[in-house]
């Protein structure tokens, strides 16, 4: 497009310029608003190839597995349990703690009362102190996961803050409208008033003059109707000769006469 | 497969984050679900290769670990394990002299 337009032509004349239309390498990036109601909260997925139900994601757990005497797990429970009942560990431990004491394989020298009193202190120690501690330990554990977590809960409840305020935004932009209506509104009521100002002024105008022409004519028809009156006047003043002046005064005398002798 | 490198079965395609417990070949029966009578057959189908071994323990170490050590609310046992475990150990390696104490004449 620009190259098949000399270069004279689009220096000399600037409004070509203008009509220029973006060509088709204009790249358009469409934004989705983050409140249209087509957008859905997308969950992480992997690949296709993803095998979750053979090797499902490792989840960590809350509590460690349930262990008899601080250290047997439930699973050598299990193992016992269909040949020997619930109690089934019980009696194969202590059946084998009797044949090897018995038989003194497991020798009792003094290291073996030793490991006794120990375990006693030890076991002491657990009952007094271990709930406290379990719970002192665990609210730290709290708090180091709350630190931990704080950034991304910061970051949801800002943006929780952000979106509210972006909804007042925009209820606050609507209002606008409204005011730009009224706004509107008013500036048509003000050309409007304008309007009738100026339709009357014209109508005063107009009747202005027409009263005037009509003055005009009323005091030029009253000046000439004078003049004629006066015109006519002089004139049959000026007819009058001294003749008739005396012949009307006699006839005046006699028509006195005659009232005089009818009265 | 080098020092410090991913099994070769794992696939992150496939299996996603790498779990160090888990294992990532096709699975054999389980040494509990085996019949005494397979059992020779069983432990012939074994790698008996020092590395698949070492990976063996490896990751019966971390499932371990899981378990006992790394749950938000472990407490004791894992440690009382490891306690008893080498107790155990070491009045076994230190048997024979232990031998020496015995009070029984008869037997």
């Amino acid at each position: 497009m620009v190259c098949s337009i000399p270069k004279v032509l689009l220096l000399g004349n600037l409004g070509q310029l203008n009509s220029f239309q973006p060509s088709q390498s204009v790249v358009v990036r469409m934004v989705a608003s983050p409140f249209s109601t087509t957008q859905q909260v997308s969950k992480y997925e992997e690949g296709p190839e993803r095998d979750l139900v053979n090797f499902p994601r490792p989840k960590r757990l809350v509590d460690p597995p349930a262990v008899s005497l601080g250290f047997i797990p439930q699973s050598v429970n299990k193992f016992f349990y269909p040949k020997l009942g619930v109690t089934g560990s019980w009696t194969f431990g202590g059946g084998l703690v009797t044949y090897l004491l018995s038989k003194e394989i497991w020798v009792m020298e003094h290291e073996f009362y030793g490991g006794i009193c120990l375990l006693i202190v030890l076991g002491a120690v657990v009952k007094k102190f271990g709930k406290q501690i379990g719970a002192d330990t665990r609210a730290s554990v709290q708090e180091f996961a709350d630190d931990l977590n704080s950034g991304k809960v910061n970051e949801i409840k800002s943006s929780e803050i952000g979106i509210e305020e972006e909804k007042k935004a925009q209820w606050r932009a609507e209002g606008e409208v409204m005011l730009f209506n009224a706004k509107r509104e008013n500036v048509a009521f003000q050309l409007e008033a304008a309007y009738r100002q100026r339709l009357a002024d014209v109508y005063a105008e107009v009747k202005k003059r027409l009263d005037y022409q009509v003055e005009k004519q009323n005091v030029e028809r009253s000046v000439q109707q004078k003049h004629m009156v006066n015109w006519i006047v002089s004139r049959v003043t000026k007819s009058i000769t001294a003749e008739q002046e005396a012949e009307n005064i006699k006839k005046c005398i006699a028509d006195l006469k005659g009232l005089a002798a009818r009265a | 497969m080098a020092w410090g490198e991913y099994p070769v079965e794992y696939n992150p395609k496939v299996h996603g984050p790498y779990d160090p417990a888990r294992y990532y070949g096709k699975p054999d029966t389980k040494l509990s679900q085996v019949k005494l009578g397979e059992l020779g057959s069983w432990l012939a189908r074994r790698n008996k290769n020092p590395i698949a071994m070492v990976q063996a323990v490896s990751r019966a170490w971390w499932r371990w670990n899981h378990k006992f050590i790394f749950p938000r609310n472990a407490g004791l046992s894992g440690p009382i394990q490891v306690a008893v475990g080498s107790m155990l150990f070491f009045y076994v390696i230190n048997y024979r002299r232990y031998k020496n104490h015995r009070f029984a004449k008869y037997h």
